[in-house]
């Protein structure tokens, strides 16, 4: 029942957050946290990082764009940009779950690196450097609410779906294979299926993430693809804290927040946010949610004090 | 054409060999530290903007590559022991996260103090021109280059695999415990190694001005490179770093021959035909 | 008569290392059958190529007949081998019931669509799972995440794990080691009710818990077989006390 109060919570962010903050803020931290939450479910359930979570929301975000930019509309870009990433985040997961540990984390980052030079050389098709421009939105969504109403939709739906696929027998064996790999294999499980099983769900909803950016702001920038971005979203996911299923969320609210309001006041404003990271890693190493148990806790402690 | 081929054979080396020690200060520390040091391009940088302003105030190319990476080595210093260290017992994704805040930090200093502009820097009167070699007319510099980082590397493999301190990481990289064992100061041994790594990537950066001069994205740029690099090396593996190296400079600048826009792309190519035919890696054991 | 699992020649080297030598063994359906030998003796790397975790140098695995040589790991479960490790080898930061319950899952799945279903909508699998928990006595420490039990619920998840897996043969390694005299006793105790329903290949150092409970041993010595027979045999046998028996008592 917890997991619900903690939904309801989250709920309720996405129904207030748009009267307290612009719309534009809250819709980004609402796409960032799918993508938090979905490379959780590599990073806290399955015990794999990988450094290359950007080239799957880029890559998802420029098919959805060019399609759109083509005259499809919204039911064909988005799922045909979500199944594009599928089923490349199957190819390249194959060679990424040949190898674990540093291994695993060279190869995605690698592999990142890689599309963004496909990206960056391939003008004609992506805008290279540029980004790639004049993304249209769907008639029904040019209304800033409209597509604040269908952001949050989309959010909360691919929450729904992720908690079920980690409430699923998948998300207890994801979780053997982190605690112990070579136990999982002895009691019958195929653990590079099974990585490469949680690695695609990952990518996919990281790039189904992609394809709803592409509308927010109508253009690709180039950025979205570069393995900074992937350093992000590691970001988000730890600083929110990896132990508990809903806490990357508001590791993608963090981040946004801090990087919406440094930027505003100084252009080496990702200097800030290295700073920020280096105190996350010395003193907040379970995230958010740690925090917040911590501060919970002392609170409780206080009350029960004479 | 086959002068052409010839020309971008030694342009290949050229950079080949800038790889290979980028790549071999990158497995160094990712096999004694098992850490992966995302700031190892930023390193790389330093090195390249610390000779340049080096070479500036004495006038001095020559001095500017002696002085310049010894000062990324300080730098180098103060990350693993103001930070790495305390980070051993964490787990990985904190470290990898720790370090690539560093890079972010590193990153964003290089333009606050030399500004988002890049600059060229000349080699020296003696290396500058170029020399007829019979096939083909090429810069002294380069070919001074690769002579230069030849010895270097020659001279680096003689360390690891000759002296005491050479088997001190070597031993490092196969099995950690043993080192502690020996009773020999690990942390010692870490410092040194990142310093080590430190040098690497910035003498690198700093031979490397007079051929790509200096971006402030430069150490971005490379970071890839290097951990294909070790991907196609095995890792951990010193001759690898130096062979993989050797070969992306080459495939990359033969590539460019006949389709420039594939030549960043060929390099992951490469890595991919490694994963699929040798998973370990060229050298690697296991 | 054929065994259940038989071992053709079986070999493993190292390097340079013979670490199993040529090794002929037959383990007789519903035995309990013991490998002795001492420390480096190639008992844990014997298990190991029975199940899957090094591929052998040479030689053949049949079970039921079966050519399993070689199999990766994760398949033997499935052909009804289960292991249970030397050093206690759990899933420590998930509950007893998980534990026990992933490995019941990996056995009786039916598809692609149980996957789609919640854990907790599997009402037989959890049931059995408690069923083998009670049995091992850990009923009380259900919700319990395994890394807080003590060594000897360890050692008892451990077996929990395998018997999950519905397996026709155990390869038991050392069950016993590290725990108290008390302990020791109580981990004898259920082998021998285990022994009724399961063929069971046992490594163990432990001589009175082997020779109570064993029908047949082998004992092992530089990666051979130097020697098999009944309990009162090994414990007459020259060979066996020169090289084991002997050199500890």
């Amino acid at each position: 029942m917890r997991d619900r109060n903690i939904f309801l919570i989250v709920l309720a962010f996405v129904v207030i957050g748009p009267f307290v903050q612009p719309k534009v803020i809250i819709t980004e931290m609402l796409i960032f946290g799918i993508v938090a939450v979905a490379n959780n479910i590599m990073i806290g359930y399955t015990g794999m990082l990988s450094f290359g979570q950007a080239m799957f929301f880029g890559i998802g975000a420029y098919v959805a764009g060019l399609l759109l930019k083509a005259g499809m509309p919204l039911i064909v870009a988005l799922p045909v940009g979500t199944l594009f990433v599928l089923v490349l985040s199957i190819a390249v997961g194959y060679f990424c779950v040949q190898r674990t540990g540093l291994y695993f984390i060279c190869i995605t980052f690698a592999f990142n690196q890689m599309f963004y030079f496909i990206a960056y050389s391939w003008t004609g098709l992506t805008g290279g450097e540029d980004g790639l421009p004049g993304i249209p939105r769907p008639s029904l969504l040019l209304d800033p609410v409209a597509f604040y109403v269908f952001v949050a939709v989309v959010f909360l739906a691919c929450l729904v779906a992720m908690k079920r696929i980690v409430d699923s027998p998948l998300g207890l064996i994801c979780q053997t294979i982190r605690e112990n790999p070579s136990r999982a294999a002895a009691v019958g499980y195929n653990v590079k299926l099974y990585k490469l099983t949680a690695f695609t769900i990952a990518s996919t909803f990281t790039g189904l993430a992609g394809t709803v950016y592409a509308m927010l702001y109508g253009i690709v920038p180039i950025d979205q693809i570069h393995w900074l971005k992937s350093g992000d979203f590691i970001f988000m996911t730890l600083l929110g804290g990896t132990g508990n299923f809903f806490g990357p969320i508001m590791g993608a609210v963090g981040y946004i927040w801090m990087s919406e309001t440094f930027s505003l006041y100084w252009a080496r404003w990702p200097l800030i946010m290295g700073i920020v990271f280096v105190v996350v890693v010395l003193y907040l190493r379970g995230g958010i949610v740690e925090l917040i148990g911590k501060v919970y806790g002392s609170i409780q402690r206080a009350r029960e004090a004479p | 054409m086959s002068f052409l081929i010839l020309s971008q054979i030694l342009n290949g080396f050229a950079t080949g060999m800038l790889y290979a020690l980028v790549g071999v200060g990158l497995t160094l520390v990712l096999g004694v530290l098992n850490l992966p040091n995302f700031a190892h391009g930023t390193l790389f940088a330093f090195g390249a903007y610390f000779t340049y302003t080096v070479a500036n105030l004495t006038d001095s190319f020559y001095l500017g590559v002696l002085i310049g990476p010894l000062l990324v080595v300080l730098i180098g210093f103060v990350i693993e022991s103001q930070g790495v260290r305390r980070l051993y017992a964490a787990h990985h994704d904190y470290q990898l996260l720790f370090l690539f805040a560093i890079a972010l930090i590193l990153q964003e200093t290089v333009i606050l103090i030399w500004g988002p502009v890049g600059f060229s820097l000349l080699p020296p009167k003696f290396l500058a021109g170029a020399v007829d070699l019979g096939f083909t007319v090429y810069p002294k510099y380069r070919l001074a280059l690769i002579l230069f980082t030849a010895t270097i590397v020659v001279a680096l493999y003689l360390m690891l695999t000759r002296t005491n301190v050479g088997a001190i990481l070597r031993a490092g990289i196969e099995n950690r415990e043993m080192v502690k064992v020996l009773g020999i100061n690990i942390n010692k041994v870490f410092l040194f190694t990142f310093g080590l790594g430190a040098y690497l990537a910035g003498l690198a950066g700093g031979l490397a001005t007079p051929i790509w001069g200096l971006t402030p994205t430069m150490g971005f740029d490379i970071l890839p490179i290097s951990f294909v690099i070790v991907v196609v090396a095995g890792l951990g593996s010193i001759l690898g770093a130096i062979a993989a190296g050797i070969l992306i400079g080459l495939a990359q600048s033969l590539t460019t021959i006949w389709w420039p826009e594939a030549a960043n792309v060929v390099i992951y190519l490469i890595m991919g035909l490694t994963i699929i035919l040798r998973p370990q890696g060229l050298f690697g054991s296991r | 008569m054929a065994g259940l699992l038989e071992c053709h020649a079986l070999s493993k080297n190292f390097d340079a290392v013979a670490a199993v030598v040529d090794v002929n063994l037959e383990v007789t359906e519903g035995s309990v059958h013991s490998i002795i030998g001492p420390n480096g003796a190639g008992k844990t790397t014997f298990f190991n190529l029975i199940s899957g975790e090094v591929p052998p140098t040479a030689g053949r695995v049949y079970f039921k007949g079966r050519d399993i040589t070689g199999l990766p790991s994760h398949q033997i479960p499935h052909v009804g081998i289960a292991r249970c490790f030397q050093r206690t080898n759990i899933f420590p930061k998930l509950t007893v019931f998980e534990n026990v319950w992933v490995a019941m899952f990996s056995r009786s799945n039916s598809g692609a669509l149980d996957f789609i279903k919640r854990v907790s909508d599997f009402g037989e699998i959890g049931d059995k799972t408690r069923e083998i928990i009670s049995e091992l006595g850990l009923e009380e420490k259900l919700t319990e995440r395994a890394e807080t039990l003590s060594h000897g619920q360890q050692r008892a998840l451990e077996v929990a794990i395998a018997l999950a897996g519905a397996p026709t043969l155990i390869l038991l390694d050392e069950p016993t080691q590290g725990l108290a005299p008390e302990a020791t006793q109580q981990m004898t105790q259920l082998i021998q009710r285990l022994a009724g329903r399961y063929t069971i290949l046992l490594i163990e150092h432990k001589m009175h818990v082997v020779m109570a409970i064993s029908h047949w041993i082998s004992v092992m010595h530089f990666g051979q077989i130097i020697a098999e027979g009944g309990p009162d045999e090994i414990r007459q046998n020259e060979a066996v006390q020169k090289a084991y028996l002997g050199g500890r008592r």
